[in-house]
């Protein structure tokens, strides 16, 4: 009982990180729940051979990234090519342009591979370039070429949105 | 528009929407059932595991105290091919358990689980396929040189028909068994983990391309 209080008090804590997976890697409300159950799931089971050697974000970042990307839907979905849902508050200033730029961003996001996902999100929680290919395992020069690719793939895709709504 | 010009904004735009989840939601989600391909593998070969030892029991008993020798040798057989293929689903099971509780990482975590699905199918397709010479071939021959008389067995040596015409029924039922056999047990384990093996794959090629 003292284990399962202590994760869940932990998991507490970093839940957002729970959110930020689903959210990335589902569009649909009931896709995301079913995902977010699992990787809590997985994170249980595995919550034993946690040995705090590691930060729990860390930790929770690899189970959630491993479930997110090992989840099967058996039905296909056409990828989301843009959120609508709920945005947060953006500065006054060129409010209108920064929230659209924002959103052709996050609709560019959404259409990359589950790998692309994976690194986009750890680069935006500011991991280097050494932790994300100690997570993924892959080298940190992978790493990079890989983010070089998919920052110029982002732009491409965010500005051809972009015109589309000018 | 730049990745990093956005980060912070992108990074807010993730964490929202959401519903904050209290102590007693996740206590409750720590009791859900798993809805992963391979947690519901597990629960398969479980499941498996657990019809294995019940059909094991009978095959053994008869395979001992059978009156009829090719009974006894057949059940035999068919309850060592059984045992064999438990202890493999045990194995796979155990592999299933340590891949759960360690956290690999991404690349090695993609490798496990199609290394797992991948010798479950090649498994499963080889047991099947065994028990095709075991069930037709194995079967026929004992029959034949059983030296007490099986009724159904006998029935079969009396009907009326020409020698070739019995050895050709028999030809053509083994061929179309084991085409039958061989073809649905493809088609079934594709249509099981095909889908989901070549998802993996492809995220495992994604990953090690540069």
């Amino acid at each position: 009982m003292g284990l399962e209080k202590e994760f869940i008090s932990l998991l507490n804590q970093h839940q957002r990180i729970v959110n930020k997976v689903c959210n990335l890697y589902m569009d649909r409300h009931a896709d995301r729940e079913d995902l977010f159950q699992e990787i809590i799931l997985q994170a249980w089971k595995a919550f034993p051979s946690f040995r705090g050697d590691a930060k729990f974000s860390t930790w929770l970042y690899r189970v959630a990234l491993n479930t997110a990307i090992t989840f099967f839907r058996k039905e296909k979905r056409k990828p989301a090519v843009f959120i609508t849902e709920t945005f947060p508050e953006m500065p006054a200033e060129n409010e209108d342009s920064l929230e659209e730029k924002v959103k052709a961003m996050y609709g560019a996001i959404s259409m990359l591979s589950k790998i692309d996902k994976a690194l986009v999100m750890l680069y935006l929680e500011d991991y280097s370039y050494n932790e994300i290919g100690e997570m993924m395992g892959i080298t940190a020069n992978n790493v990079a070429v890989k983010m070089n690719r998919i920052r110029l793939k982002l732009k491409e895709t965010t500005a051809q949105q972009l015109a589309i709504n000018d | 528009m730049e990745l990093d010009e956005l980060k912070s904004q992108l990074k807010e735009k993730l964490a929202t929407d959401h519903t904050g989840r209290s102590d007693a939601d996740i206590a409750f989600l720590l009791r859900a059932k798993t809805n992963s391909v391979i947690g519901k593998l597990k629960k398969s070969l479980r499941k498996e595991i657990f019809l294995g030892v019940l059909v094991l029991l009978p095959l053994g008993y008869i395979g001992i105290a059978s009156e009829y020798r090719s009974l006894r040798i057949y059940f035999s057989v068919t309850a060592v091919l059984c045992a064999a293929f438990l202890g493999l689903l045990i194995y796979l099971i155990k592999r299933i358990n340590r891949l759960s509780v360690d956290i690999l990482p991404v690349s090695r975590n993609l490798t496990e689980i199609v290394r797992i699905i991948e010798e479950f199918i090649r498994r499963y397709f080889q047991f099947t396929m065994a028990l095709v010479p075991v069930c037709l071939i194995f079967a026929f021959f004992l029959g034949y040189h059983e030296p007490k008389h099986i009724d159904g067995l006998d029935h079969f040596v009396q009907l009326q028909l020409d020698a070739r015409w019995k050895l050709w029924l028999v030809v053509i039922y083994l061929i179309g068994f084991t085409v039958l056999v061989y073809y649905f047990t493809k088609w079934y384990l594709r249509k099981l983990y095909g889908n989901y093996l070549a998802e993996l794959k492809e995220c495992m090629k994604e990953l090690t391309i540069e």
